[in-house]
C-alpha cells in the first residue's frame, strides 16, 4: 500500500482541531518542524498535547494560540534559549492551561502507551510539588475531554502491602508526528541514532504522520531488518521532505541551525511590535531607575541611556528588533511549502550543516 | 604564553565537581559546568568513571562540547544509545540491585536547609499555576533525585538559599531524618553535597542540614553565611585547593575551547 502523501495533504487529512497529539524528537534533535510549520500554516488548534523534552516545536504552537491544554515535563531550546520563551510568558501571563509531569513519568506513560496498559504506577514524583500541585485541577479536568480526570493517586502497591506508590494515566493519542531518517511508501521506518519516544508514540497513536530525509523503496528499506524501528501498519502517511528536522538536529544527516536557532531566541522574546514596544519602554524605565538609585556608577548611567535609545527607537518605529511574530513570517507563514523553505535558508547553509561522518556533527557553521 | 595560574569561579567549580567523582562511578550529566567537571574527570582526575545523560546515551566521550543531553556530539560518541526509558528503568534498578555505583548533578534556582531543589518556578506574588518566573519544568530532575545520590551545582545567593522554597521539584532529605522514606522515597538515596561558585556544603549525618564542608581560596566561611538565606554551620570548613595551572589549561585548550559553558576573562 502507498502511503506517500505531500506534507500538505497529510497535515490536512490527519491533523485536526481538538487531536490530542505528540511529537517525537528531544528539544533539538529530530523534532518534526517542517509538519509543525505546515500545522502553523494550515491552522489546526485545539491541541491537548503531551509534550515530552520539548522546545521550539511546542513553543511555536503555544504563541500561535493553538494549544489547549499542554501537559509537558520539559520545554526549552536546552543550549539556545534556557526556557522557551513564549511558553514561559503564557504561564506567567496565566494563559496556558498546563500539567507538568517529571520527564521520567511522562515518558513512561508514552510507553505505557504504546504497550496498551490501563494505568501506570511508579515509584517517582513522590514527596514533590509534582504530586502536590496541580496545573489542571479536577475541576477543570471535567471540562476537557481529553485530559484524564485525574492527573495521578496516591496508592498502595497491592503486591507488597504497605508500599506508597503512584498511579498515573495513560496517554490517548489521537495524533503522533515523528521525523525519521528513512521510511518506505509501505510506512516502515529507519531511525539512525536514539529513537528518543518516537516508536512509542507511532504505536499507540490512531493517526501517525512519519516525515523523512529519504524516501526508499519497500524493498530498499527491508534489506537489513535489523535497522527498522517501525512496522508500516502503525503509519497513517510518509511524506518525503529532507531537512524536515529544521532548524533540529538529525543524527546522521545534519546538524543545529545555531544561527536560526539563535534567531528564534531573540525573536521569541516579544511576542510582537507592541509587545516590543511596551517590554523595551519597561527595560528603559528600570535601567533609568537603576541608574538614579546610584548616581556615581558611569556603567550604570551609560546602560540606562542605551536602554531609552533602544526604547525610543522602538516606540518611533525607527527601529523595532525582530519579534516572534516576524520570525513565524519569515520561516513559515510568507513561504508556501518546504521547498521554498529550503530555498529561503539557502543551499549553502544547508550544505555547512550537513553531518561530518567522522565526527557525528558540522564544524563548519 | 597564555597565563594559567588564575582561574575564573566557575574553573574552580568544575574543579571541585571532577575532584568529587569517585572511581568507576557511572556519573550522570547534564550540560554546562557538570558536563565539563566530568569531562575534565574522565579525561584527568578520574578516568575510570563512565558519564551518562538521561536522553539514554551511555558511557559519553563527547569531542567538542554538546548544547543539550540529546546532542548528535553525545550520541556519536557514547557506548550505547538507548531511550530514554532505558536510562529511567536501569537508574532504578540501581537502587533495586543495592548497587551504590551512580552520581547524578543537578542544578536549580532554590534549595533549602535540606537540599530540597526547585526547578519549576518562582511564585512572587502569584501561585504554582500563575507564578512570576517559569523555568523549564522537571525534566530527568526529579527521577535523578528520586533514585541516584546527587551532587547539586547552585550560584551561592541569599535569594537562592533560602529556608523554604515555593515548590519542590526534586526532593532531597525533605524536613529531615526519615523525611525521604515518609513520603514513600528511596532513603539511602539523597543530595551529598552542594556545589556553589562559593563552597562546597555537605549534609550532616544526623540532622541531614547543610553545613558547609570547604570554602575556596578566593571565599570566606563569612562570605558564605553572608550569602546564604538559612543559618549554616561553617564550624567545620575546611580550605579546599584551587587547581593546578595544567588542569585549567586543559579546561580552556581542551574541554572546552569554544568557551561555550565556561568564559575565559580577556587578559
Amino acid at each position: 500500500m502507498n502511503k506517500v502523501y505531500t506534507l500538505h495533504d497529510a497535515v490536512e487529512k490527519f491533523v485536526e482541531n481538538g487531536d490530542c497529539i505528540s511529537f517525537g524528537g528531544f528539544t533539538t534533535n529530530r523534532k518534526p518542524y517542517a509538519a509543525v510549520f505546515e500545522i502553523l500554516r494550515q491552522g489546526q488548534k485545539d491541541f491537548t498535547v503531551w509534550a515530552g523534552p520539548a522546545g521550539g516545536d511546542w513553543d511555536m504552537l503555544i504563541g500561535e494560540k493553538r494549544v489547549k491544554a499542554y501537559i509537558n515535563c520539559y520545554t526549552a531550546n536546552s543550549g539556545y534559549t534556557n526556557v522557551s520563551r513564549r511558553f514561559r510568558a503564557a504561564i506567567e501571563k496565566g494563559e496556558l492551561t498546563y500539567e507538568d509531569y517529571s520527564q521520567d513519568v511522562l515518558m513512561l506513560q508514552l510507553h505505557a502507551a504504546s504497550l496498551g496498559l490501563p494505568f501506570l504506577p511508579v515509584r517517582l514524583m513522590q514527596g514533590s510539588g509534582l504530586m502536590k500541585y496541580w496545573g489542571i485541577s479536577e475541576e477543570q479536568r471535567k471540562t476537557l475531554d481529553k485530559v484524564d480526570n485525574l492527573k495521578c493517586v496516591e496508592m498502595e502497591n497491592p503486591f507488597n502491602p504497605g508500599e506508597k506508590i503512584v498511579g498515573v494515566p495513560v496517554p490517548k493519542l489521537d495524533t503522533a508526528i515523528i521525523h525519521v531518517q528513512k521510511a518506505s511508501p509501505d510506512g516502515t521506518c529507519i531511525i539512525e541514532g536514539d529513537e528518543f519516544h518516537d516508536v512509542d508514540i507511532a504505536v499507540a497513536a490512531r493517526k501517525v504522520i512519519v516525515t523523512c530525509e529519504d524516501l526508499v523503496s519497500n524493498e530498499y528499506i527491508r534489506q537489513d531488518p535489523t535497522l527498522t524501528r517501525i512496522f508500516g501498519q502503525c503509519v497513517s502517511a510518509v511524506v518525503h521532505c529532507p531537512y524536515g528536522a529544521w532548524p533540529s538536529q538529525c543524527y546522521n544527516y545534519y546538524d543545529n541551525d545555531s544561527h536560526n536557532l539563535k534567531e528564534y531566541d531573540k525573536a521569541s522574546k516579544y511576542l510582537d511590535a507592541e509587545d516590543a514596544k511596551a517590554q523595551l519602554a519597561k527595560a528603559a524605565d528600570k535601567a533609568d531607575k537603576a541608574a538614579a538609585a546610584k548616581p556615581e556608577d558611569e556603567k550604570l548611567a551609560e546602560a540606562a541611556a542605551k536602554a531609552k535609545k533602544v526604547a525610543e527607537d522602538a516606540a518611533a518605529g525607527v527601529a523595532i528588533p525582530e519579534t516572534f511574530a516576524d520570525y513565524l513570517n519569515k520561516w513559515v507563514y510568507e513561504v508556501k511549502d518546504h521547498e521554498e523553505l529550503l530555498d529561503r535558508i539557502g543551499g549553502a547553509q544547508l550544505m555547512r550543516l550537513k553531518n561530518e561522518p567522522h565526527l557525528g556533527y558540522s564544524t563548519r557553521h | 604564553m597564555a597565563d594559567y595560574t588564575k582561574y575564573t569561579k566557575q574553573e574552580m567549580q568544575a574543579y571541585a565537581i571532577a575532584k568529587n567523582i569517585k572511581e568507576n562511578q557511572i556519573v550522570i550529566v547534564g550540560t554546562g559546568l557538570p558536563l565539563i567537571g566530568a569531562s575534565l574527570a574522565k579525561r584527568v582526575v578520574c578516568p575510570s568513571c563512565h558519564p551518562i545523560v538521561e536522553s539514554g546515551l551511555m558511557d559519553c566521550d563527547p569531542v567538542e562540547v554538546p548544547r543539550s543531553v540529546g546532542d548528535n556530539r553525545f550520541m556519536a560518541h557514547c557506548a550505547v544509545q538507548w531511550p530514554n526509558i532505558r536510562f529511567i528503568g536501569f537508574e532504578a534498578n540501581e537502587w533495586l540491585h543495592d548497587e551504590d555505583r551512580l552520581i547524578a548533578f543537578i542544578g536549580g534556582a532554590q534549595i533549602d536547609p535540606y537540599g530540597n531543589v526547585n526547578s519549576t518556578c518562582i511564585y512572587g506574588k502569584g501561585d504554582y499555576v500563575k507564578p512570576q518566573t517559569r523555568f523549564t519544568g522537571s525534566g530527568g530532575a526529579n527521577g535523578i533525585a528520586t533514585y541516584c545520590n546527587t551532587i547539586i551545582m547552585m550560584q551561592h545567593q541569599k535569594r537562592r538559599f533560602m529556608d523554604k522554597i515555593d515548590y519542590i521539584t526534586s526532593c532531597g532529605w525533605m524536613d529531615g531524618p526519615g523525611g525521604r522514606e515518609k513520603v514513600g522515597l528511596p532513603g539511602n538515596r539523597g543530595p551529598q553535597m552542594v556545589v556553589t561558585d562559593l563552597g562546597i556544603m555537605k549534609f550532616d549525618e544526623e540532622t541531614k542540614r547543610m553545613y558547609l564542608a570547604y570554602y575556596y581560596p578566593f571565599s570566606s566561611p563569612e562570605m558564605v553565611q553572608e550569602n546564604t538565606g538559612f543559618e549554616i554551620d561553617v564550624s567545620r570548613a575546611q580550605l579546599f585547593e584551587g587547581p593546578s595551572p595544567e588542569i585549567i589549561r586543559i579546561i580552556r585548550e581542551e574541554i572546552d575551547p569554544g568557551q561555550a559553558f565556561i568564559k575565559v576573562p580577556k587578559e
